[in-house]
């Protein structure tokens, strides 16, 4: 990966939302980086969805992937490895008027991030959170990552890894997450209607995307991609809302199959939350702030 | 100005705390300020084990050092807690007959107390029907006798307990306190701990602790959004803002963990509300990666950091001032975050407002140190003035700006205008990832460098906030004291005592600890031959900062205590004494300990 350049393209007011407004620095990407693909997927999605530019926050972690939102003329961040969910879900809630996507690698999201994952999925935070999945750390240059298979070769595992990975679809599927999909990065059109699908979910969504690093692990998916050789089965005749189901498709074997593997909603912290205020504000009137204080004090003896 | 310090030992089922609530409500009600201490001992079942309460006709600067009255119920957490609640000889001192000692046995080290008084209180508890839960009205019957405070007040504070707890039949109770009140009349404590009579309060004076303030500054400047992860002894911002917050149109949130907390704090902050994030020690450590980056995208946010005994899990439940240089320096990278410390348990609320005030206007994240001691305190209040503060917000950019905006802007004042998500034009890239003026990565040295100085330069203006800084004292004095926290309290009331006897003495009290006010304490120093830095901390932290930043004068010394070990405003009376002195070699080191100075 090399250091970005800048371009950011002034939004015209009132336009449709084009490829061209989105687009801002020039990805610093290696060439041929799966990503590429994922972000060329992303403008699509969102000259689908037409949100007002203003309302699209698009945020992001630490890693090469986690790069993603200097390339999207919108609001959003480069936040710290790992953390990024707990920071989006926090401009998520209460702001309805936002539309907020999260992108981030499979150590970020899985690895010093996994904790967060699952606690933001349960809560049902309203965001968009896409995994880009290379199996490897590709910003700090080929180490074992949660996802590298067994016997995976890298700088911290010279002789092969040999720690059990984690299955990503298990993981997600058992975070609480209300949607969840999983795609490739060599299947644009999939790619794009897994996102958009995701964005339109009323809840916790999360994509997961088997994004080539072609720099430091060249061929990992390659089992997913036809033209490699491979099978990119999709999910079919599968009921989303059932769970074990889900669980019996994430158990399948590599490289497993593509598509929805859930989508079941339940009310979004984002609305009980809502639901929390307007019991509250109902029963104190409307009062105002200080007349709260005051009246906070008055209760205190 | 001294009043009453009276101390209530006994076991978790006693219901010390329940009686010292009674008696600072009742206290409160008849125009005396008071403050009220508890602690829970080492046990996590049951209440606490001791309580201290103190009562004067002025405002109580701190919960005071020996006991005037010792009241012991159980003598074993009593003696486990000698610390805290110290008997002296002129220390009256009350006990449960039960315990079968006579007053000449007591375990008192060999303290021999000005009276020691056996009473019947389990006697007079079984009497009445209920011998654990009377045993609290008991002691608050004799203590309304002896103290001539009036009985319905302090029965009333104890029927609405019983009433909020669920108790149906307030008879066992209530005939307790009677006969109680019946045994001590009949059985008079003599002078020994008379109070004055108190001036009826102008306004309605209110009881509430420091974590409490904390969390009504935090509404009363605006916060909307609040995070935290539970930890003693800090989860009481937590839980009064879950129950309030949402009234105020707010949300709390439980987050995962301290990161995620402070992580979330920031997201708030950067959609536009503002945020706060409470904790202790251990959760502060996890979250300074988080308020770097607050730093390095220049966005507010406050943390307060209520601090108790370290390292690591150290004393949970105990006093000490020993997280001054993790607020300070814990982040890596080349930057300043302000630090500011209440001295009072009133003071938290005008801190924290403070601290609010100070993330909006110099967009920067802003830690208060408060203290298990202040935080977990009780004390009678006067009614806040909400004219009396200001609420600053975020500068944030014009219809003007937003058609050419650059988030990093530099300017004269260093300070630039916030967008958030929702304002056209105003989109940029809150990143940790050093930047330009428009937020643009750079690995340039000269950009670098030129960001830090906007980031560092901009607090400035904060070293010249005298209104940060408490004065006390001769301003021509040779010799001085500083101090800060709750610890400041205790130096306040020191120096009005030796200046009483003649002592010619200063003190400043910083609740601005970082950015170090050099001219500040400078012109402080500028009389001193002597000066002395007094804290809880074995280490003399505020000492070796300052050590760092200012001229000091020639003989400065830290004189301090490890947490948990009570520093008493008698102490430091004698400290100053001492300090008039001529040199000797305890002056010339630099650290002692208390003790070895007095
Ligand atoms: C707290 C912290 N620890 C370590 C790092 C170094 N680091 C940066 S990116 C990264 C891993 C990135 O891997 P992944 O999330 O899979 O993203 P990728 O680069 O593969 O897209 C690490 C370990 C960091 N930035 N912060
Ligand atoms: S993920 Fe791999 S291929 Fe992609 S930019 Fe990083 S190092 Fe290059
Ligand atoms: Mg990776």
């Amino acid at each position: 990966m090399s250091s970005p350049t800048l371009s950011p393209a002034p939004a015209a007011p009132g336009a449709p939302l084009t490829k061209k407004a989105l687009t801002a620095d020039h990805p610093t990407w290696c060439p041929g980086c799966g990503d590429f693909a994922v972000l060329a997927a992303f403008y699509r999605v969102l000259e689908r969805l037409q949100y007002p530019q203003e309302s699209i926050v698009t945020m992001a972690g630490i890693g090469c992937s986690s790069r993603f939102p200097y390339f999207v003329n919108t609001h959003g961040g480069h936040f710290i490895h790992g953390r990024s969910l707990p920071f989006s879900a926090a401009v998520s809630l209460g702001r309805d008027d936002l539309h907020v996507f999260v992108f981030g690698g499979d150590g970020d999201g899985f690895s010093i991030g996994g904790n967060h994952l699952v606690h933001t999925a349960r809560k049902n935070v309203r965001l968009t959170y896409v995994i880009m999945d290379n199996s490897v750390y590709g910003l700090t240059k080929k180490q074992t990552s949660p996802t590298s298979p067994i016997g995976f070769k890298s700088k911290t595992d010279p002789t092969g890894a040999i720690d059990q990975p984690i299955n990503p679809m298990r993981t997600l599927v058992n975070s609480g997450a209300t949607f969840v999909a999983r795609s490739h990065a060599t299947q644009v059109n999939h790619m794009i209607e897994m996102m958009e699908k995701a964005a339109r979910h009323d809840g916790f969504s999360v994509v997961e995307i088997l994004s080539e690093c072609v720099e430091f692990y060249e061929g990992a998916f390659d089992a997913g991609n036809p033209r490699k050789g491979g099978k990119f089965e999709l999910v079919e005749n599968h009921d989303p809302k059932d769970l074990e189901a889900a669980f019996r498709l994430a158990n399948e074997a590599w490289p497993g199959r593509f598509g929805i593997f859930y989508d079941s909603p339940r009310p979004t912290k984002n609305a009980l939350e809502k639901g929390l205020i307007a019991k509250a504000r109902e029963r104190t009137k409307g009062a105002s702030d200080l007349e709260l204080l005051q009246a906070s004090f008055r209760k205190a003896r | 100005m001294r009043g009453l310090v009276i101390g209530i030992a006994g076991a978790s089922s006693d219901g010390i705390t329940a009686a010292g609530e009674s008696l600072i409500n009742a206290f409160a009600q008849e125009g005396y300020f008071a403050t009220l201490s508890t602690n829970p001992g080492t046990q996590i079942r049951g209440g606490d084990v001791f309580c201290r309460v103190r009562v004067s006709t002025d405002p109580v600067l701190n919960s005071g050092g020996l006991l005037d009255l010792a009241v012991v119920l159980d003598w074993e957490n009593f003696s486990q807690l000698s610390g805290e609640l110290s008997v002296g000889p002129e220390t009256v001192v009350v006990y449960d007959r039960r315990s079968g000692l006579t007053a000449s046995a007591l375990p008192l080290g060999g303290v021999r107390p000005a009276a020691a008084v056996a009473v019947p209180v389990a006697e007079i508890a079984i009497h009445a029907g209920a011998p654990t839960q009377a045993r609290e009205s008991v002691v608050l019957g004799l203590l309304s006798a002896w103290l001539r405070l009036p009985q319905k007040r302090v029965l009333e504070a104890l029927v609405s307990r019983h009433k909020a707890g669920g108790d149906p039949s307030p008879k066992t109770y209530q005939k307790a306190f009677a006969d109680a009140v019946a045994y001590a009349k009949e059985h008079p404590l003599g002078r020994a701990i008379a109070l004055d009579p108190a001036a009826p309060p102008e306004g309605k004076r209110r009881v509430a602790d420091g974590n409490e303030m904390c969390a009504r500054a935090a509404l009363f400047s605006g916060c909307k959004f609040f995070s935290g992860y539970p930890i003693t002894p800090a989860s009481e911002i937590m839980q009064y803002l879950q129950r309030e917050i949402w009234k105020y149109g707010g949300s709390c949130l439980q987050a995962e963990d301290e990161i995620a907390a402070a992580a979330a704090v920031i997201g708030a902050s950067y959609a536009g509300t503002k945020a706060m994030t409470a904790t202790s020690g251990p959760g502060f450590s996890l979250q300074t990666e988080v308020l770097g980056l607050a730093s390095a995208v220049e966005l507010p946010m406050v943390c307060v950091n209520v601090q108790r005994g370290g390292p690591s899990t150290g004393m949970p439940t105990t006093q000490e001032q020993a997280d001054l240089f993790a607020a300070t320096f814990s982040s890596h990278g080349d930057t300043v975050r302000p630090v500011l410390a209440p001295t009072s348990v009133a003071d938290s609320f005008d801190v924290t407002v403070e601290a609010f005030n100070i993330a909006e206007q110099y967009q920067t994240p802003v830690v208060v140190l408060t203290d298990r001691e202040l935080a977990q305190c009780k004390a009678v209040l006067e009614p806040i003035e909400p004219s009396q503060f200001r609420v600053v917000d975020r500068l944030e950019p014009t219809k003007a700006e937003l058609k050419r905006y650059a988030r990093f802007q530099i300017t004269d004042a260093g300070i630039s205008p916030i967008s958030h998500p929702g304002m056209r034009g105003g989109n940029y890239l809150a990143a940790g990832l050093e930047h330009d003026e428009k937020g643009a990565p750079t690995a340039s040295g000269e950009i670098h460098a030129q960001m830090t100085r906007k980031r560092l330069n901009k607090l400035n203006p904060l070293k010249l906030r005298k209104d940060l800084f408490l004065f006390e004292g001769d301003l021509d004095a040779h010799i001085g004291l500083v101090s800060w926290g709750n610890v400041s309290g205790i130096a306040r009331e020191a120096v009005r005592m030796a200046r009483a006897k003649g002592v010619k003495v200063k003190l400043l009290v910083p609740r601005l600890l970082y950015p170090v006010a050099e001219t500040i304490y400078e012109d402080f120093f500028a009389t001193l031959r002597r000066c002395v830095v007094v804290e809880q901390s074995h280490q003399g932290q505020l000492h070796r900062l300052l050590r760092m930043w200012t001229q000091t004068p020639r003989e400065f010394m830290s004189v301090s205590k490890s947490g948990a070990n009570r520093i008493t405003p008698e102490e430091i009376v004698r400290l100053i004494q001492a300090m008039e002195q001529p040199a000797t070699d305890r002056f010339r080191s630099h650290y002692c300990d208390l003790l070895n100075v007095i």
